[in-house]
């Protein structure tokens, strides 16, 4: 091959202006044994391919892979068997959760259903002219309890009864009681 | 099936390569590529979906080296040491070791190293995969113009920067 057609297509390649034709008479040309001295540092550029295209995995590959693959194909199945029964879990789980939170409902229910107040009429209105006119009622014997109050006060105040001389009276009584007892234990104890 | 068969499955060493040239670790790629293809088979159903199945194993894989990449830190840095090299790379005895025998020769990883993540993934698909543009941006979910950018500075890094090892 002549050698300035080398460097021209050298040229092209550098400038990524070859196609792949040319690349491969590039490489070619590279493997030759009379390349120029001013080419031969690019000799390692051109002898990569061959030496990477000869990377092949290793033989036992293809085995591997098929066991891989197989061992896969089981835990798919696994996997085939509970999609199978998805819908089944689906009922059951969506069927223990609403029973569940049911339960839960029934029960919270159950504990906050005390009756803290409650209603004992159905129409507002009536229901508080009745308790307007029970409070009036209420207010009206409290009063007249008051005032009849009073009056036997101030009647008790227009008596003028000498406290001082009641309370001596009944304190000579407590006095009498208390002797006249004392004198029948000692009777009883002669 | 047919289309695991057809599609999916012939595409298991283009995927490997790619994985490796983000991950540089052949059995974190292998895992990559069973992970995709395990994914893929699990999610069968959707394949009629998938407008472009091969760019879709391409994007998958894409993101999910560059997710083991972030995680494991696995990076080409690490190994730009010779000894470091040879204990990451050829450990899975990969041509990387074939390559890494020769100094000239292990000088372009340096450089591929020192692309961006976006050109060193079309640098792969156009270099060693021969992807057409087109291909390429839909593989990487990227405008054709996004990917002829990407190319241009990544031949054009390469190319510096073998030159300067020769210097």
């Amino acid at each position: 091959m002549d050698n300035s057609y080398i460097y021209i297509l050298l040229d092209k390649y550098w400038k990524c202006e070859t196609n792949a034709d040319e690349e491969n008479q590039l490489h070619d040309y590279f493997s030759n044994e009379n390349i120029p001295q001013d080419l031969q540092k690019f000799i390692p550029l051109f002898s990569y391919k061959n030496s990477m295209k000869t990377n092949y995995l290793s033989p036992d590959f293809d085995y591997n892979l098929q066991k891989a693959i197989l061992s896969s194909k089981k835990k798919t199945k696994k996997y085939i068997i509970i999609k199978i029964f998805a819908p089944a879990l689906r009922i059951a789980v969506s069927a223990v959760l609403v029973a569940a939170m049911g339960l839960g409902i029934y029960f919270i229910a159950k504990a906050n259903n005390k009756t803290y107040f409650a209603e004992t009429y159905n129409d507002p209105k009536p229901a508080i002219k009745q308790a307007t006119f029970a409070l009036d009622k209420l207010s009206e014997a409290l009063n007249a309890g008051e005032k009849a109050s009073k009056e036997t006060l101030q009647y008790i105040n227009d008596m003028e009864i000498d406290w001082i001389s009641i309370d001596s009276l009944m304190q000579e009584n407590i006095e009498l009681d208390s002797a006249i007892s004392e004198q029948k234990v000692n009777d009883t104890n002669l | 099936m047919d289309k695991f068969h057809s599609i999916v499955l012939p595409l298991k060493n283009k995927l490997y390569r790619f994985a490796l040239s983000i991950v540089y670790d052949s059995a974190e790629a292998e895992d990559i590529v069973q992970d995709i293809m395990l994914k893929l088979w699990s999610k069968k159903d959707e394949w009629d979906q998938i407008e472009n199945l091969e760019a879709y194993c391409f994007k998958a894989t894409k993101n999910l080296s560059l997710d083991k990449l972030a995680s494991n830190e696995l990076r080409m840095t690490e190994s730009i040491d010779e000894d470091k090299e040879s204990n990451s790379i050829t450990e899975h005895e990969t041509p990387f070791s074939l390559i890494s025998r020769k100094e000239t020769q292990s000088n372009i990883y340096k450089c591929i190293e020192q692309l961006s993540e976006n050109q060193k993934m079309v640098f792969q698909l156009r270099e060693i995969e021969e992807m057409s543009y087109k291909e390429i941006a839909e593989a990487l979910d990227i405008t054709e113009d996004s990917v002829k950018v990407n190319l241009f500075r990544a031949r054009k890094k390469i190319k510096e920067l073998l030159s300067n090892f020769e210097g």
